[in-house]
């Protein structure tokens, strides 16, 4: 009886043994389930391989993730959130303020955003719970283009976004008008009328206007990207296009608070006009359209 | 007497040689020369010529006025309440102003009527309303009650503060909130020809009504009973100077914002110079004032160019050292 036990025991203790030494063979690493990226900011993020539920706090953003992205891995859009159109459908988290509890509750494994309308306090509250935070930044047109790749490359969308790249770059090209050197129309962009905000140097609309033969009549840089001009600023730069608002609206509303400026140019010659907004402010893939809105009132 | 007269020469030409300053100040370049061209031989095709008599001009001019109205006001409310901490805005007039503007520059009220832009019309609605206001709270049994006004003018704008919070809060657009935070501490963007009659008028009038009163005035800082022994109509000077605040900083501030500081400040310095009870302290505090603002406009679009700082961050930065050093040097006394 002892000996039958005995040898029970022997061929479990040996049995054991050989499936623990199995277990510590060296095993194949499987691939670990995040990777750490730069973003535009230069901060290291640590995001999913493989991210199945995305958003984006801005609408610009959400614009860029729809070219690339498969939708059905979209989560989510801000309340500003209006293109494409089928954005609609997607819940609202409120980015101003933010909410995070909705944000936690569809449970985004990557959100992208851009600099200014997500604060670095708000990235990092929102870190903490786990939800990485990507920026995107963009000051050129060529930005627009750069960031549709990151985002495809992230989402292992590399065709995808390559094809919509290849054809935003082939449509801009078509677009592209030169001047002669110091033939450019100037353009100023009213953004705000009291104080005059405008479109500063260091903003993309300066080179959108550069694919047109174009300038932005603000030439300083000045320290904010949307400067406060006073009235004498603009009549010193005598525009030859303003952009802001309808000839009628503007007459009837800017040009009424500031009579003194129906001197520039742009009003002697009623090159005053009103560009989409959403186009003129949002970097996103409708770029190529703004140009094509922009050159429209230009040329 | 001599040396007091000597203060106010000096400060008359300070006044002129900083309005001189700031017209050459701006995107065209201009020297003396060409600002004194402009000025008297005025050629309207002439861009720089445009610039300093339809823009520099009206700005300076604005700025010369609030800062004259606001010290002026100023002055007047420390001898009603007898208190060294007074300043126009106690009577909530600031406060309404910029709820009027904010209201209109967020878009819960109409911001265009008919093409007229409306914030100055709310600001001066709400200026107008929120003095009312104050002062019904402030008056009881036919008498004004400096404490029980003091009180109410705290309480009551420390609500529209808030109140201005939460629409610049609700309101969307990022430039809506910087032109409401304009509005808040003040700016003189806005200045123009048309405009400038109102203000001016108002201080005008005001000063020439309390040049007659200047003695009441000065009386009534020995307290409410001994002026009324004195023979001081206590209840009329009181009704008489909170009208003309309401105005007089009413104007001010629905052009320009409510500039902070000025009208606490200068009476003070007025004082320093001339005395307590000197006849021509209230000239003086609205020459000094005007002068004051229009330094720190000049300073501000120096310091920012083009359009300048906010003016009451400057008038807090420049200001505030200076009444710290009066307060601490001891030979000035308040009564």
């Amino acid at each position: 009886m002892f000996k039958i036990h005995f040898r029970y025991a022997l061929v479990y203790w040996v049995a054991c043994i050989l499936l623990f030494s199995c277990e510590s063979q060296p095993a194949r690493q499987p691939e670990t389930a995040t990777l750490t990226v730069t973003d535009d900011l230069g901060r290291k993020v640590t995001i999913p391989r493989f991210p199945r539920r995305i958003m984006a706090l801005a609408p610009s953003e959400t614009e860029m993730i729809y070219a690339v992205a498969d939708e059905k891995t979209i989560v989510g859009r801000t309340q500003n959130c209006n293109y494409p159109i089928q954005v609609k459908n997607k819940p609202v988290v409120n980015n101003y303020p933010m909410d995070y509890e909705k944000l936690v509750l569809l449970k985004p494994d990557l959100v992208f955003t851009v600099e200014g309308l997500t604060s670095a306090e708000e990235a990092a509250r929102i870190q903490e719970l786990h939800i990485p935070v990507y920026y995107q930044k963009f000051a050129k047109v060529e930005d627009i283009f750069r960031g549709l790749t990151d985002i495809g490359r992230l989402l292992h969308r590399e065709d995808k976004a390559k094809t919509v790249v290849d054809s935003l770059r082939q449509a801009l090209s078509q677009l592209q008008v030169r001047s002669e050197v110091g033939a450019e129309p100037q353009v100023l962009a009213v953004t705000w009328p009291d104080p005059i905000y405008v479109y500063g140097q260091n903003t993309i609309f300066t080179d959108k206007l550069q694919y047109i033969g174009a300038e932005n009549a603000v030439k300083e840089i000045l320290a904010q990207p949307y400067p406060a001009l006073t009235r004498e600023y603009i009549l010193k730069l005598n525009p030859d296009v303003i952009i802001g608002g309808t000839f009628e609206k503007m007459d009837a509303t800017f040009f009424k608070l500031y009579p003194e400026l129906k001197q520039v140019k742009a009003y002697r010659n009623k090159k005053i006009f009103a560009a989409t907004d959403d186009l003129m402010a949002r970097p996103s893939p409708r770029v190529v359209s703004s140009i094509r809105e922009l050159k429209k009132f230009i040329r | 007497m001599s040396r007091n007269l000597l203060y106010i020469f000096l400060s008359l030409l300070l006044v002129l040689l900083l309005v001189g300053v700031g017209l050459r100040i701006g995107s065209f370049t201009a020297g003396f020369s060409t600002v004194a061209e402009a000025l008297f031989s005025y050629n309207p095709a002439n861009q720089t010529h445009f610039a300093i008599v339809e823009l520099r001009l009206p700005r300076l001019l604005l700025a010369l006025i609030v800062g004259a109205s606001l010290a002026f006001s100023g002055y007047l409310m420390q001898a009603m309440v007898n208190n060294a901490l007074a300043d126009p805005y106690i009577l909530g007039t600031a406060s309404g102003a910029s709820l009027g503007a904010s209201l209109s520059i967020a878009g819960f009220v109409a911001t265009t009527w008919s093409g007229v832009y409306l914030p100055p019309f709310f600001a001066l609605a709400g200026a107008f309303g929120v003095t009312t206001l104050v002062i019904l709270l402030g008056y009881r049994q036919g008498q004004i009650i400096p404490a029980q006004l003091l009180l109410a003018g705290i309480a009551i704008g420390s609500l529209l503060t808030a109140m201005v919070s939460l629409f610049t809060f609700l309101s969307g657009s990022e430039s809506a909130i910087r032109s409401i935070m304009f509005w808040s501490m003040g700016d003189f963007g806005r200045a123009n020809w048309q405009v400038l009659p109102y203000p001016a008028v108002a201080l005008f009038l005001a000063l020439v009504l309390f040049l007659f009163l200047q003695k009441e005035l000065n009386i009534l800082l020995l307290g409410a009973e001994r002026a009324g022994t004195l023979g001081v109509k206590v209840a009329r000077t009181r009704w008489l100077i909170l009208i003309t605040v309401a105005v007089v900083t009413g104007f001010a501030v629905a052009l320009a914002g409510s500039v902070g500081f000025v009208g606490l400040i200068i009476p003070h310095v007025t004082r320093s110079l001339l005395g307590l009870t000197h006849k021509l302290n209230l000239f003086l505090c609205a020459l000094l004032g005007g002068g004051f603002l229009v330094a720190c406009d000049i300073l501000s679009r120096l310091l920012y160019p083009p359009a300048g700082l906010p003016i009451g961050i400057i008038t807090s930065f420049f200001g505030v050292p200076f009444f710290v050093y009066l307060l601490l040097k001891k030979s000035y006394r308040f009564n």
